[in-house]
């Protein structure tokens, strides 16, 4: 995307430029005469090629609602978006924010998940057989 | 009040919304020095000037509206019709009238 947005920039500079300067030739030579047709589609169809340049060269729009956002960011994951820090890191694209909440530890999972889900009968029950092995594991 | 409760529903993130609208405007202010640069060489005057850049203006959110949201605006702007179509253009229009005279100057006079 990005390969072709810089072709497209660099083709409508080209002729954007080209454009210009035989509009400023031709002004010269000939004051009161109007524009040859040529000069003006030439510069009609740089602009038209330097605007889609634009367009295409901006970075990705982001889905504004919540559920696609973070569908997004769940199925994506953090990854690399090619730019670097002048340190040479690598800058990565935004992260779930409620990670540090360890839902992905779950109940199935080898964490203790969400601290709002602590089980507190597993834990009691799991206190009992301690207690009754004499305080050993 | 419908509004409201549909926003409870579907919560709208803001730093995407803020994304959203810094590219746009990115785009826009761009784009329209350019169209002043061709309003300028192609010696446009008065309201000629003006209706050329609504055009192009146009048809640039049409390039967004096809390259950049896929043609679902409304899944990456809250009211598309302002802030795809409508979104800072008249902010726009200084860098616009900017680069127009500039170029009239330096062509035509």
């Amino acid at each position: 995307m990005t390969l072709i947005g810089a072709t497209l920039n660099t083709v409508g500079l080209l002729f954007l430029t080209h454009a210009v300067y035989s509009t400023h030739e031709h002004t010269a030579t000939f004051p009161h005469a109007p524009l040859p047709l040529d000069i003006t589609i030439e510069l009609l169809v740089s602009i038209l090629v330097l605007s889609a340049g634009i367009v295409f060269t901006s970075p990705s729009l982001k889905p504004i609602v919540w559920a696609r956002w973070a569908g997004r960011l769940s199925r994506e994951g953090r990854h690399g978006e090619g730019k670097w820090t002048r340190e040479g890191e690598e800058i990565l694209s935004e992260g779930d924010p409620y990670a540090f909440l360890g839902l992905d530890g779950g109940i199935g999972g080898k964490r203790e998940g969400r601290l709002g889900f602590w089980d507190v009968r597993g834990k009691r029950k799991e206190y009992a057989e301690w207690a009754k092995n004499g305080g050993k594991q | 009040m419908e509004e409201e409760r549909e926003l409870a529903i579907n919560p709208i993130v803001a730093t995407s919304m803020q994304h959203n609208t810094q590219v746009v405007s990115n785009i826009r202010s761009l784009t329209a020095s350019l169209f002043g640069v061709a309003a300028g060489t192609l010696g446009m005057e008065s309201y000629t000037g003006f209706i050329f850049y609504l055009i192009g203006t146009l048809i640039v959110s049409g390039f967004l509206f096809t390259f950049r949201s896929d043609g679902k605006p409304s899944e990456y702007f809250h009211r598309p019709l302002g802030d795809l179509w409508g979104g800072d253009v008249v902010s726009g229009l200084s860098s616009f009238v900017l680069t127009w005279t500039l170029f009239y100057g330096l062509v035509r006079a």
